[in-house]
């Protein structure tokens, strides 16, 4: 009797425990299934299928691998929240709210239609409660509102991945600007279903204002400063949340002839960033994160609490540096980020510096001192001729050396000398048609015969072709003597119209 | 005679040995008053009415909870019902009825429960501070009863809270305020009796939203007075709590009506 | 013979409840909190002595005009969706927020008008401090205004006999199916069985 009371105890309690258990996933679907809600839309692919997968996170610049499943399942994502003290320059320390440890925080991906369960931990060494606010959650404070979580505890919360893109995450506790200044902000990528297309190298970077009490770059630990928060004043501007994360010895490398994917994003809290690359054009944008992207873009917008994904081609080595191109911020805050790209050089591309040569500009005398004295002179009547040949002396040396040679040498067979010239001597007059209107053809000077062209000067007024002969005829050996500035404008007047200038 | 006279001394001895743990509780009287607070009493812009009240002058040290946990043995941590204090109650101390060399007995004892810090008060025939007495007093500064206007005392206390709590805690004792209260700011969070009536949104930006049956017709609270941080920072530090929580900076101190 | 069986069984659950009754009170039951009650007939009882049967609980005030009368009518609801073996094996226990104005005869009254029979329904006070601390203990979070209204959050609470919360929800005006669920499990663990 006692036996067959005892059984039947024994069953109800089976029957009681069998109808707890939940249906086991079904493990062979691929497709997606069909569905007739808006959610699907956007992404809802059905129940998660197969075993829970534990994301695999990644500190900054370093991205989680791509994602290659087929179908949506239950993604773990366990992220701990903790306050530590980190240098954000060369000798300047700062207390950092962290997720994962580093700012930005760890870098999560997933699958669009993905259910992810998500446990935040807050280190028990906190100060402070935090929660987190993923921009790729469709809910009630992207979560932050079932994840507020105290020093020494854990919340969990479940979410589906309805949209694909990627996604700002960060803390939303009072007072939530404080909390982004300190560095709680990371990105999140919600894979679409096919796939990113494949690249040879992904990196993770993340822009972020931020505001001490001290000066930039004044030493020890700096305390947080509300009011330059508040009027949005920043004391440091940078990528990955320390000046020289991307740079020397940890700039972004890469080989000639690669595929480079940046995930950008900007934490904020306040600025815009004009993301730029140095030498760079971004192939490939998808501008605030979206889907459809956009190509052949040089600077890109990325706004506070947003994100941008940006691809491009290397193809010569250097180092590429990555700015927030409202300059400043580059150069005197920090936003600067290097990736540096090695291999062989392609000329035909980017060749390098090819000539460095001899700019004399128009007036290659950088004292025309003379000039203007003469030119004052002239104008109240007193012009003496040692003016003209002060002013004659500059002017000469900018426009007739390059030719005749500074001492007035002139260059064998090609341009005549005007040192103790004989041609000149013969008439000097001559000379100011000459150089109004050129002169071509033969001719003989000092026993050598020459047959060049000389342009006219037609850049040259009437008292400086003036100033200049008067410096000749008083220069190397010449008879001296003197030509006006009226007598040069009879003969210009004079000869006939002078072909365009070609100087 | 001679008896009598003895007795006479032993009494007082004795009965100041025994009454020696409760004379160490120095409580200093505070005014009360209307007080703009935070968070104002009717939800729009009401001050608080605080009336007067008794505050405790420091908050409760380790050599403190270690005399009440000797002699209310149910508050050791090997014996405490796991609904009163969570798994972390005064795992700091070395042993469940020694603190050991890593809590001084001058430091402020920290992680303890509500419940804990509502039965020691109890004890001391006390109770918790209410916020709103908390926020009165927490409001002075050394000089000035209330310094709330000055940027510069808010920026000081804020900067208090920026610094993780993985340093050794110092001794109670700091500078007293101008009512004779010392360590409210920048010593440890300290428990109020109705820590669970600050009903903040846990997620901080949907003030005004109007959830109104949540909280039976007011929606969240919303806070005033917005620059004033500090004072939110704790308010979204106790919202975050349950009554059997501990945490490593959260201590306590007393209180006592007039 | 034929008594045999139904004796054992009989015994079986005497002897059940008896060892239950000796073993120790689970270290998360809100049980370990001593709250003195006093009901709407003016019987005082700890709280604990509620041990031994599952308990659907909630805080409400009288002079709630809003949510309070709709929690007590989901109650109501969550009770009569039950399944009907499961009915009889639950009790209902309403605490005042607002022991100041909810004496023992306003609770009366209370109950009277909204026909709330007194062998399933318990409205009961405690004093003040108390109050506080049973909200804590179930995550109930209240705040009295100026005028004497309470804002607080409105939630139905299940205490397994050994008065752990075993669920909660905060649906209110209509039934939750997951937490009738919920009650059907904690009501059909058997006497004695864990």
């Amino acid at each position: 009797m006692k036996r067959l009371y005892l059984c039947f105890a024994a069953a109800c309690f089976t029957l009681a425990a069998c109808s707890n258990k939940p249906a086991p996933p079904d493990q062979t679907t691929a497709t997606p299934s069909a569905s007739t809600s808006v959610a699907s839309e956007r992404g809802d692919f059905g129940p998660p299928q197969g075993e829970p997968i534990h994301a695999v996170l990644t500190s900054p610049p370093n991205v989680p691998p791509p994602i290659h499943r087929n179908y949506p399942a239950k993604v773990i994502v366990e992220l701990e929240v903790v306050e530590k003290e980190m240098p954000i320059s060369e000798g300047v320390s700062y207390t950092f709210w962290t997720f994962g440890g580093t700012v930005p925080g760890s870098f999560i991906r997933v699958r669009q239609g993905d259910t992810v369960e998500f446990h935040l931990k807050n280190a028990p060494d906190s100060k402070m409660p935090h929660n987190i606010d993923l921009h790729g959650v469709t809910g009630p404070g992207g979560g932050a509102a079932s994840s507020f979580t105290a020093p020494g505890h854990e919340s969990q919360f479940t979410f589906k991945a309805l949209n694909q893109g990627i996604y700002v995450y960060h803390c939303a506790t009072a007072p939530v600007g404080m909390h982004i200044a300190n560095g709680m902000y990371g990105l999140i990528l919600v894979e679409p279903p096919e796939g990113l297309s494949p690249v040879d190298h992904e990196y993770y970077v993340m822009q972020g204002d931020f505001y001490t009490t001290g000066k930039y770059r004044q030493k020890g630990l700096q305390p947080f400063d509300m009011e330059k928060a508040i009027d949005e004043n920043p004391t440091y501007v940078l990528f990955n949340g320390k000046e020289g994360s991307l740079t020397g010895d940890n700039a972004l490398p890469a080989k000639t002839n690669e595929k480079v994917r940046l995930f950008v994003g900007n934490g904020g809290p306040n600025l815009i960033s004009s993301f730029h690359v140095i030498g760079e054009i971004f192939d490939k944008v998808q501008p605030e994160g979206g889907t459809h992207p956009q190509e052949n873009v040089q600077t890109t917008l990325i706004p506070a609490g947003g994100a941008a994904i940006v691809e491009f081609r290397t193809d010569v080595p250097g180092s590429y540096v990555m700015v927030d191109h409202s300059i400043f911020r580059a150069f005197n805050k920090g936003a600067l980020g290097i990736i540096k790209v090695d291999g062989p050089e392609d000329k035909t591309i980017y060749s390098g510096k090819e000539v460095d040569s001899v700019y004399l500009g128009d007036r290659a005398e950088p004292n025309l001192q003379a000039v203007s004295t003469a030119a004052k002179a002239h104008a109240a009547g007193t012009l003496t001729q040692d003016e003209q040949i002060a002013a004659g002396k500059q002017l000469f040396t900018g426009t007739c050396s390059v030719c005749h040679q500074p001492n007035g040498e002139g260059l064998a067979n090609v341009f005549p000398p005007l040192a103790k010239s004989d041609f000149l001597a013969a008439d000097p007059k001559r000379a100011m048609t000459i150089v109004t209107h050129g002169l071509s053809g033969k001719i003989t000077v000092n026993g050598h015969e020459f047959d060049s062209v000389m342009p006219p000067m037609a850049q040259l007024n009437d008292d400086e072709v003036a100033n200049i002969l008067t410096f000749v005829l008083n220069s190397w050996g010449n008879p001296g003597g003197r030509i006006t500035k009226e007598e040069v404008a009879k003969a210009r007047a004079a000869a006939p119209a002078a072909p365009a200038a070609e100087h | 005679m001679r008896m009598r006279q003895a007795w006479a001394w032993l009494g007082p001895i004795l009965l100041a040995l025994v009454a020696l743990p409760a004379a160490a509780a120095e409580y200093v009287a505070l005014p009360g008053g209307s007080f703009t607070s935070v968070l104002p009493a009717d939800g729009k812009d009401a001050p608080a009415q605080v009336a007067p009240f008794q505050l405790r002058r420091e908050p409760v040290t380790n050599a403190e909870f270690l005399a009440f946990v000797k002699s209310h043995p149910q508050w050791r941590r090997d014996k405490v019902a796991s609904i009163l204090a969570d798994a972390r109650y005064l795992t700091q101390w070395a042993g469940p009825d020694a603190p050991g060399e890593q809590a001084l007995p001058q430091q402020p004892v920290t992680r303890v429960s509500w419940f804990a810090a509502q039965a020691y008060c109890e004890s001391e025939q006390a109770r918790l501070p209410s916020w709103y007495e908390w926020e009165f007093a927490a409001a002075a500064d050394a000089t000035r009863r209330d310094a709330r206007d000055d940027p510069a005392w808010r920026e000081s206390i804020l900067g208090w809270y920026s610094r993780p709590s993985n340093a050794a805690l110092p001794s109670v004792g700091g500078t007293s305020n101008a009512y004779g209260v010392r360590d409210l700011n920048g010593l440890v969070w300290e428990w109020v009796d109705d820590f669970n009536a600050l009903m903040v949104a846990s997620d901080s930006r949907d003030q005004n939203d109007p959830d109104i049956l949540k909280f039976c017709g007011a929606g969240a609270l919303s806070l005033q007075e917005k620059d004033n941080y500090a004072v939110l920072m704790r308010i979204a530090m106790l919202s975050a709590l349950k009554a059997a929580d501990t945490t490593n900076n959260l201590g306590f101190r007393c209180a006592k009506s007039e | 013979m034929k008594y045999l069986l139904p004796a054992l069984a009989m015994l079986w659950l005497l002897l059940g409840g008896v060892a239950r009754a000796d073993t120790p009170l689970p270290g998360d039951s809100v049980y370990q909190l001593p709250v003195q009650l006093t009901d709407q007939d003016g019987r005082q009882q700890p709280l604990a002595s509620r041990r031994g049967r599952p308990q659907l609980l909630t805080m409400f005030y009288s002079s709630c005009q809003m949510v309070c009368p709709m929690i007590i009518d989901t109650m109501r609801m969550t009770r009569n969706a039950l399944d009907p073996a499961v009915r009889p094996r639950i009790d209902l226990l309403a605490v005042s927020f607002d022991p100041a104005r909810d004496d023992v005869a306003t609770l009366h009254d209370y109950a009277a008008k909204r026909k709330l029979a007194p062998a399933i329904w318990t409205l009961a006070r405690a004093e003040p401090s108390q109050v506080r601390q049973l909200s804590s203990v179930l995550g109930l979070q209240y705040r009295q205004l100026p005028d004497g209204d309470f804002n607080h959050s409105s939630e139905l609470i299940l205490l397994d006999a050994d008065g752990r919360i075993a669920a909660r929800t905060t649906v209110i005006g209509r039934i939750d199916p997951a937490f009738i669920e919920a009650i059907g499990k904690v009501a059909a663990v058997r006497d004695g069985e864990e």
